[in-house]
């Protein structure tokens, strides 16, 4: 088989890939490595309601504890979802001995796409100079201008509803209407804002949409919050709902599923990629195809384990890993409940439809002044206003016809504030093989080995602080609060390991994520971060994606690769 | 019929199907079979299920708790190991003893069978219902009480409003479900009246 490019992986970036490559006239191969989802004929569980399930919605808590024993405390995962997530006993991982790593994953077409938070928001310079200006990492060889081009294309085809806020540190897009904030999140936008102007509580800046995309086949958000089940509406942005239709509609993609590459080959003459292999995981048969160019979009950590396993003779520590920093300085956000606080004053007020995001305040420490107490970049909160309803009885007395009527009844309002903390990349944080075990291909397993440092946890002690203050100011009582990071993954933002910087001896990806040393090999997911920003990373991949694919287009029309 | 586990149509049914046939109504039933054979309850403790359940959430204007099966959710729950039930208790208390499987986690309906026996001095489901209630009660306000420990019966009367309101009755009868909003109203006004959306996910997720 011979294609002018072949993508591995299909979730968020590998679908952006395909797209843009099949619409700049490549004929292009996408191997994905769980099985086929069809959008509106595969979300299973879209419209059930709880009474229609085995465990009303709950799931067999028996059968995570057996066989998703990660998955399972990913808060998405529910008896709708769970088919949208990877088998933990299934899909093992490593972790080295003091490590706490949750590895949130979905193996499927569509990858992530169908499971992610759809929160899409901007880098800033304050991002891109980062590690220049605190020397941790490499610097970054991109900045904000060569980006925002590109986000405008993603945003314009994805669909991002939001509120133009006019911040330095969280540019605004070329946003859809934004959601609504509620009576609560407005109240505490203004009492935030009378108090410290430089901070800015606004509607989650989200991939659903408010207005539909006919042309695309794609129908307004219906406010139901059930997108992980899969939106036969195509409201928020899918590889099946976008990307992934607009590939298809050019005739020049090829779809494999149920294949997990195992490795790249090489060739030492021409220093470029000369095949990609994968086994067929239903017949356990191995396959080999051809193309130009290759782009790894398998997810973060996992591009860097088919690069380790990658080893020829000329590269025997793994593919495009002169410099030996391969797999290193991995990240994920520190992030923590900050607050929650009662909200009193607001009994006669109520809401109607499930909002699919929440309220967000922007990152207001270390802009123009160092003011984080014992770090050095930013952290930022999402969360929300919202009522109380019948699980709250689980937590107080009552019983018979008085405490029903309780729970027939919205409760009391309460703020939640979540503290999301850049994590700075360090070298320990890092992926290897491990090669003791194998999965059921016969493929070492990836072994993780990451802890957050001192940095994360004074930036998450000092957004409890401010986290604290703010809900205070606004008339809330504090009820809890946090200051210790979740395990590593939490967030479910991993990201780098085969970092972008300028210099070949440092770095693995150049400026247009591509490998240093290998000239048709292109990586364009999480991996290729090299620091970590404190708002969600998603639409910045999409954003380099795209900037990539034109930038291999270019180099393969001029004959540079 | 009996099937090989010993248990009928009548018996998984049970008196719940009479009140939601009464009011027109869909009951959840419970699949057995999918319970493993050391967990399966019998009929003693799918009754004091029954009635346990339906003291919480008793018949108002809308059907009770037992009325609609609840009790038979907690046990197939119980047996899963819902909201960490089958995570051993924090402290061992005398009580718990005599009802801890071997991997240490609590037998938590044989431990409130037991416990509400020995509150009433006899078996509980031979009191009066007034008494009933009234044990029930007083075993609700200590495991609630401020500085309280881990008491078992907070997690069966969680899995109780768990088994109520995800069933249609529950959700869509005595609350409000709407699958499909179509739309989002940041400001209404609210009422003592005002009744609850078991379809407003984040709230049964954070509320």
């Amino acid at each position: 088989m011979d294609f002018d490019a072949i993508v591995v992986g299909s979730g968020i970036t590998g679908g952006w890939a395909a797209k843009e490559l099949t619409e700049a006239g490549l004929k292009v191969l996408m191997i994905e490595r769980g099985r086929e989802i069809r959008h509106q004929q595969d979300y299973a569980t879209e419209t059930k309601a709880p009474w229609e399930l085995p465990f009303r919605g709950q799931g067999d808590a028996a059968l995570y504890r057996r066989e998703y024993p990660v998955q399972m405390l990913n808060r998405h995962f529910t008896e709708f979802t769970q088919g949208h997530f990877v088998n933990d006993a299934q899909n093992p991982y490593s972790t080295g001995a003091d490590t706490d790593f949750t590895w949130f994953r979905s193996y499927q077409l569509g990858g992530r796409s169908l499971t992610w938070g759809r929160q899409s928001y901007r880098w800033s310079d304050y991002d891109f100079e980062a590690n220049q200006r605190d020397g941790h990492g490499t610097d970054w060889p991109i900045r904000y201008a060569d980006l925002a081009p590109w986000y405008d294309k993603v945003e314009d085809f994805i669909g991002v509803s939001g509120q133009a806020e006019g911040l330095a540190q969280l540019p605004d897009g070329r946003f859809q209407p934004g959601m609504a904030l509620n009576v609560v999140e407005r109240h505490t936008r203004e009492a935030i804002r009378a108090k410290w102007p430089e901070r800015c509580l606004t509607i989650g800046r989200t991939a659903n949409l408010t207005q539909a995309k006919p042309d695309e086949g794609r129908g307004a958000c219906q406010n139901r919050s059930i997108c992980a089940r899969g939106c036969s509406y195509g409201a928020y942005f899918s590889t099946q709902s976008s990307t992934l239709p607009a590939a298809m509609k050019t005739g020049r993609l090829t779809v494999i599923t149920d294949a997990v590459v195992e490795a790249l080959d090489y060739d030492p003459a021409t220093r470029r990629v000369s095949g990609v292999r994968w086994i067929e995981t239903k017949t356990r048969q191995r396959q080999v195809a051809r193309s130009r160019i290759v782009f790894l979009n398998a997810g973060a950590f996992n591009s860097v384990h088919i690069l380790l396993n990658s080893v020829s003779a000329a590269m025997p520590n793994g593919l495009a890993n002169s410099s030996g920093v391969l797999g290193t300085h991995i990240m994920d956000h520190a992030n923590t409940l900050s607050a929650m606080a009662l909200m009193p004053g607001f009994e006669g007020h109520t809401t109607f439809g499930n909002r699919p995001t929440g309220a967000i305040i922007a990152r207001y420490r270390n802009l123009e002044t160092m003011d984080g107490v014992g770090h050095t970049r930013g952290f930022s909160f999402q969360g929300g206003a919202l009522q109380s309803t019948w699980t709250a009885g689980k937590r107080e007395a009552g019983i018979g016809a008085d405490y029903k009527d309780k729970l027939r009844h919205p409760g009391m309002w309460k703020m939640v504030l979540v503290g999301f903390a850049d994590c700075v990349p360090r070298a320990t944080n890092r992926l290897t093989l491990d090669r003791r075990r194998t999965d059921a291909n016969g493929l070492p397993l990836l072994k993780i080995d990451f802890a957050f440092g001192a940095e994360e946890h004074a930036a998450l002690a000092q957004a409890k602080a401010d986290a604290a203050e703010m809900l205070t100011a606004a008339g809330g009582t504090v009820i809890m609060g946090f200051d210790r990071p979740g395990a590593g993954g939490t967030a479910i933002h991993e990201m780098g390991g085969a970092r972008m910087g300028h210099d070949p001896a440092s770095s693995v990806l150049n400026r247009w994520s591509q490998a240093h040393d290998v000239a048709n090999l292109f990586v364009t997911d999480g991996a290729q971060m090299s620091s970590s920003a404190c708002q969600n990373p998603s639409l910045t991949y999409m954003a380099l994606t795209a900037r990539a694919c034109a930038a291999a287009v270019s180099m393969l029309r001029e004959g540079r690769i | 019929m009996t099937d090989a586990t010993g248990w009928n149509r009548r018996d998984v049914l049970g008196a719940a199907s009479l009140v939601a046939l009464a009011f027109g109504l869909p009951l959840a039933a419970v699949e057995w079979s999918a319970v493993p054979a050391e967990d399966r309850p019998g009929p003693a403790d799918r009754a004091l299920l029954r009635e346990v359940s339906q003291l919480v959430i008793p018949r108002t204007a809308t059907p009770g708790a037992g009325d609609v099966g609840a009790g038979d959710f907690v046990l197939l729950a119980l047996a899963h190991g819902l909201d960490a039930s089958r995570r051993p208790p924090g402290a061992i208390t005398p009580d718990l003893l005599p009802h801890l499987r071997p991997d240490g986690s609590l037998r938590h309906a044989a431990w409130l069978a037991a416990e509400l026996d020995r509150r009433g001095g006899g078996r509980f489901m031979a009191a009066a219902p007034p008494r009933r209630a009234e044990l029930l009660a007083a075993l609700d306000a200590e495991a609630f009480a401020e500085g309280a420990g881990d008491n078992p019966w907070r997690t069966i009367k969680g899995l109780i409003l768990t088994g109520y309101y995800t069933t249609e009755i529950g959700g869509s009868r005595e609350l409000r479900y709407e699958l499909v909003p179509g739309r989002y109203d940041p400001d209404l006004p609210a009422t003592p009246q005002t009744v609850a959306f078991s379809s407003d996910w984040t709230a049964v997720d954070f509320g």
